[in-house]
């Protein structure tokens, strides 16, 4: 009972503390807490029903103080203090506010003393005060920690505060804290039990799944209340296991919506002028750093509007790295259009020379970037947890994906960079200045590596080897959804996200990588070109 | 441009092997024999350094001989390498035996680290040289041949190959990053102490291995010479031109790529199996997909298709490595990567390929100039 | 007799574009035939069939009675005696125009045999017989890059003579060439037949008609005419066809 007045208490305390209404409460409490300490067992007595009639939660702990006897009249003030032997001392602190009131000598300290009678009375008290709080969130607690603590003794004070709930969460709470409670307790009842059994079934989370489990092998317990145990812990179980794939496979598609926008600008490169870009992740570490750069500006000249800071990155990654693509494609890959593997180890060196002017510029450590209010926290979506930095991730790379079909398809930039892709001499021959179209589309793939720079900047390290990390996997990704179809990296990413991430709980992280890699490596072998090749005799020329 | 004979060596491939042959024999004299103070003294480390750079010109040369001749651009070949140390690697952890830090009297240090009570099957074998050697080749040949086989039947090339076998090494870097791998994790294996009953750090030792990989360089170099000079090599060369001709002609490609791959994933087993015990590590680094495409650039510096081109710029390229790290380790990544685009760009043939020409346009210049006739260039 | 090549209702199609539309054509061994047609009538794909470069999605294919080529690969087919010569000349160009010769000669094809081989002295005399033939004797020591297109197309028909096939394949072998050089070829290619079976695709009437052979006429994946060029030209439909309707 104690323990779980001592929880009761700490929760009053941590809500007490956030909410307003702390030190306004303890004002109205002193006079209260003074009473405690006069007029014999009668005058703690109205003392504590006036506390349990104040409805303030920061009497919780001074009533625990009580309970356990630590509760004392200082003489000759007549205050009361908690005081708790410390060596030969008495360690002294306002019972109130818990600040420290220095030592003192035992004698100088007079023990409240309190009956069974009186018991009973700070008992309740602190279940009002609690269970029956007029604060939804306190009652709430309440029921949990009673869930937790699993004690007889809250039985009473849970019935009443039950018929009285008028929440229908928190009596969903107090109902199970109550299930939990008979379950635990050695006199109620078989059919009670059962009834139990199946009220907690219905919360089915894992803390159930280990009581009733355990109920289930418990040798003691009567066959039928064993057999319902099982029973709930099969069907618990298996909503579980259905609740876990469908988080693994949120964990897959945040994976995937990443090796997405990784991938997407190399899609574009790959799949126009089928240029292998080995600098593709230096471009995205490029976006990162641009990020950077965009939220330092932002610390130090507009620290209110940092939320902003990357709506404002956004921009100016793409233009960055689209600006550095375009200089790549004009000094390098122009001249070494039509040789892939030479353009391959080309791109290779100058991602080389980019990290390493990161490096030089920035320094070899990670940098911080920030994450916007707007980012941070997580939800709730039945038995899934979603983080707001992800879901945004999900949406952001999505919305890109969208925006870049839109482009291709709908635009007249679009359309030219389809015809090179499907018939580089016939696009030509038509008029079309395919150098451009190239220059134009090694930009675009550049400046979407930037923007996938911003997002991974919020969940990677931004260090100089931050684009290292990627282009592997971009690179499979695009063999897999096949060249040249914008589309297959989408399915390609997702499928190699999501298997991925269900692969690692039986694997582990590196072995679920390696296993995919192999899958890949295999994959291309039967399909050379990919998920949604492109046919026809004119790609086999 | 020199005639080109149907079949048969040609006088100037031996120029190479003589000379490796040369150092072979100086080195160690150098360094055990000459007094330090003479001119032409080495000491044990430069001896190290250069056996270092034969190694990496070794893995060069494996490279040029897929690449080069048969046009297979491997991002991977640095797998195969690190196969070849480990095995060497795992032959020289167990001559420790019990002198490690633990004094297991069988398992290296960093199984008793990992509290394992026995050594794993894949351990057994390689406290015997001959097995650790007979693996060095036949590991590497056999992820070779199994990886060429489903590759090359599927018809997968150019730059998908490419990509693939870098996806290989990748998954084989993070493979032997894992503990339960059972190949000493991060750290590797190291702290080695003798090889074949020799003090590894012995200066005689460090010439024995310094001679043993000038001569294996100089063996594998003739093989290769051999093999691209032979009628197999020319198949191999039109291939890398003209690979759907080829088939129409009759050759089964594919049969020729795995030969030529499988014989090349093992020279580069046996320059990583040279290379371990000079430089005293093996860990899962060298498995890194950098390191292979920098091997690739060993190649193309020297001039791709040339086998003395492989050796020479793989020399070349860690001699001025060791130069900029040391000098200026800030720049070595630009100067890296300048090459990269430099020699793509403006060396396609590399070094041997600009000095060819050069001395072929000086031959036609001299020959020219008494009669004056203009030839009609080919 | 027995017919060398037989296809039958072969159907070839690339995301519905049907390249080849139940193709039937036979050819009888020594027989050489012109094969003519519209862009895009199927002939090249009809080629690729035959070497195995394409997989037909359903018909036969058979060669010299019951081979069936469409399980078999390219170089399986090469091996049984089909020959092809490309539309673009295609010689190794980093290879010495003996070299290109000696590659081409009929002689075992494993990497094993070839690790080995030694040219023995027959074969350079049937090197020499071909390069005679070809007209490149002063030029067998040259790169093949260095040649002229005339000279590469000779090469690559003097590949085709060393190979020494049953079956040769031709596509379009004058594009390019001077009138002269396409007299030549044409006279070459007679001699060819005499010992075996030559299938030519060519746009050249004026080639065609120095053939003096029975033409084939395709249309949209099909045969739309067959028997001698005058009765081939004459017909309604191939002047439709080639007028564009």
């Amino acid at each position: 009972m104690n323990s779980l007045i001592r929880l009761l208490a700490g929760l009053c305390l941590l809500l007490a503390a956030q909410g307003a209404a702390g030190p306004a409460g303890a004002a109205d409490l002193a006079p209260l807490v003074r009473m405690l300490g006069a007029g014999g067992f009668d005058g703690t007595e109205r003392a504590v029903a006036g506390m349990a009639e104040a409805g303030e939660p920061a009497a919780v702990p001074v009533l625990e103080a009580l309970l356990a006897g630590d509760l004392h009249v200082r003489k000759p003030e007549g205050d009361v203090v908690v005081a708790r032997r410390q060596g030969a001392e008495m360690a002294l602190t306002d019972p109130l506010s818990g600040a420290s009131l220095g030592t003192a000598a035992p004698a100088v300290v007079d023990k409240i003393r309190i009956n069974n009678s009186l018991r009973r009375s700070i008992r309740a008290a602190i279940g009002s005060l609690t269970l029956m709080s007029p604060d939804p969130r306190i009652r709430l607690n309440a029921a949990h920690a009673v869930f937790k603590s699993r004690d007889a003794a809250a039985l009473e004070t849970l019935d009443t505060a039950l018929g009285r709930e008028t929440d229908a969460s928190v009596k969903q709470a107090m109902a199970e804290a109550r299930a939990s409670v008979i379950l635990a307790s050695a006199s109620a009842p078989e059919e009670q039990k059962l009834a139990a059994i199946d009220t907690l079934g219905e919360r089915g989370d894992r803390e159930v799944l280990s009581l009733l489990t355990g109920l289930s092998r418990d040798a003691a317990a009567p066959a039928a209340l064993k057999q319902r145990a099982a029973s709930v812990v099969t069907d618990i179980e298996q909503r579980m296991l259905f609740w876990d794939a469908l988080q693994n496979l949120w964990y897959g598609l945040s994976l995937g919506s990443v090796l997405l926008l990784a991938a997407i600008g190399l899609a574009v490169t790959f799949g126009v002028m089928g240029v292998i870009n080995m600098a593709h992740g230096e471009m995205v570490m490029l976006g990162a750093y641009s990020t950077f750069v965009v939220q330092e500006v932002f610390r130090a000249y507009a620290p209110q509007a940092f939320d902003l800071s990357l709506l404002v990155a956004l921009p100016v990654a793409f233009a960055v790295a689209a600006g550095v693509g375009l200089a790549i494609e004009w000094t390098v890959i122009r001249k070494l259009y039509g040789r892939p593997l030479e353009t391959l180890l080309a791109t290779w060196g100058i991602s080389l020379a980019l990290q390493q002017a990161v490096r030089s510029i920035f320094g070899p450590n990670n940098r911080e970037v920030g994450a916007p209010s707007w980012m941070s926290g997580a939800f709730e979506l039945g038995g899934l947890s979603i983080t707001y930095g992800r879901l945004w991730i999900v949406v952001f790379s999505l919305a890109v994906f969208a925006l870049l079909v839109v482009a291709l398809r709908r635009t007249w930039f679009g359309l030219t960079i389809r015809a090179v892709t499907q018939n580089r001499p016939m696009a030509a021959a038509m008029g079309m200045r395919t150098p451009r179209v190239d220059a134009m589309a090694f930009a675009l793939g550049s400046g979407v590596a930037g923007l996938a720079g911003v997002a991974l900047s919020q969940i990677d390290n931004v260090s100089p080897n931050l684009g290292q990390a990627y282009i592997i996997d971009s690179f499979m990704v695009v063999v897999f959804g096949g060249v040249g179809n914008i589309w297959g990296t989408l399915v390609g990413a997702l499928a190699l996200g999501t298997v991925n991430k269900l692969l690692e709980p039986y694997a582990g992280a590196v072995l679920g990588k390696i296993f995919v890699l192999v899958l890949i490596i295999l994959f291309i072998q039967r399909r050379p070109r990919g998920l949604f090749a492109l046919r026809g005799r004119a790609v086999e020329a | 441009m020199r005639m080109v004979l149907p079949g048969g060596l040609d006088r100037s491939k031996l120029v190479l092997p003589i000379l490796l042959l040369a150092a072979a024999v100086y080195v160690p004299v150098a360094v055990l024999l000459i007094p330090e103070g003479s001119p032409f003294a080495l000491s044990v480390h430069s001896a190290g350094l250069f056996g270092k750079y034969l190694c990496y010109a070794l893995l060069a040369l494996a490279l040029d001989l897929v690449w080069g001749y048969c046009g297979i651009l491997s991002l991977g070949h640095g797998a195969f390498f690190a196969l070849g140390g480990y095995a060497m690697g795992m032959y020289l952890m167990r001559q420790i035996g019990p002198r490690g830090v633990y004094g297991h009297p069988v398992l290296p240090d960093f199984m008793v680290f990992l509290n394992w009570q026995e050594l794993p099957w894949y351990w057994y074998g390689f406290n015997h040289f001959p097995f650790a050697a007979l693996m060095v080749l036949l590991v590497p040949g056999l992820l070779a041949f199994a990886f060429g086989w489903f590759a090359f039947r599927s018809r997968v090339t150019g730059v998908y190959l490419s990509i693939i076998t870098q996806a290989l090494t990748f998954a084989l870097l993070l493979a032997f990053f894992r503990n339960d791998m059972g190949f000493g994790g991060n750290n590797g294996l190291t702290d080695f102490k003798e090889i074949l009953g020799f003090e590894l750090q012995a200066p005689g030792t460090r010439a024995a291995l310094f001679a043993a990989t000038a001569l294996a360089l100089a063996l594998c170099y003739l093989l290769a010479a051999w093999v691209v000079s032979s009628k197999a090599g020319k198949v191999m060369t039109a291939l890398r031109d003209a690979e759907s001709r080829v088939r129409f002609l009759g050759y089964d490609v594919e049969r020729y790529k795995l030969f030529a791959w499988t014989l090349s994933a093992m020279m580069a087993g046996l320059a990583g199996a040279l290379y371990v015990p000079q430089v005293g590590i093996i860990n899962p680094g060298e498995f890194a997909p950098a390191a292979s495409i920098e091997a690739v650039i060993w190649v193309a510096v020297g001039g791709r298709g040339t086998l003395t081109g492989a050796v020479i710029g793989a020399v070349m390229v860690n001699f001025g490595k060791s130069w900029f790290t040391s000098a200026m380790p800030e720049f070595w990544l630009f100067a890296l990567g300048g090459l990269f685009v430099l020699v793509t760009l403006y060396l396609p043939r590399g070094v041997l390929g600009l000095v060819s020409d050069l001395w072929s346009r000086a031959e036609s210049h001299r020959r020219r100039r008494p009669d004056d006739v203009p030839q009609a260039s080919p | 007799m027995e017919s060398l090549l037989y296809l039958d209702g072969v159907t070839v199609s690339f995301d519905g574009f049907k390249a080849l539309n139940g193709l039937s054509l036979v050819l009888q061994p020594g027989e050489m035939r012109a094969v003519i047609g519209p862009n895009g009538a199927g002939k090249t794909t009809m080629m690729d069939v035959i070497t195995g470069k394409t997989r037909p999605q359903s018909g036969t294919v058979l060669f010299d009675g019951g081979t069936d080529l469409t399980k078999l690969r390219e170089n399986d087919i090469a091996t049984l005696g089909i020959g092809r010569k490309f539309q673009r000349p295609t010689v190794f160009e980093h290879l010495s125009v003996w070299d290109n010769l000696e590659l081409a000669l009929k002689a075992p094809r494993g990497p094993f045999s070839t690790l080995m081989w030694k040219a023995a002295a027959e074969h350079r005399a049937r090197i020499n017989e071909i390069l005679a033939v070809i007209r490149l004797g002063d030029r067998r020591d040259r790169l093949a890059g260095g040649l002229s297109h005339g000279e590469k197309q000779w090469l690559e028909i003097g590949m085709l003579l060393a190979q020494e096939p049953r079956l040769l394949l031709v596509d379009e072998p004058v594009a390019g060439m001077t009138d002269a050089e396409t007299e030549q070829t044409a006279a070459l290619l007679r001699d060819v037949a005499e010992t075996r079976s030559v299938v030519v695709v060519e746009h050249d009437m004026h080639f065609v008609r120095a053939l003096g052979v029975k033409v084939t006429c395709l249309h949209e994946g099909s045969v739309l005419a067959e028997g001698s060029l005058d009765s081939v030209s004459a017909n309604q439909q191939v002047i439709d066809v080639y007028l564009g309707r």
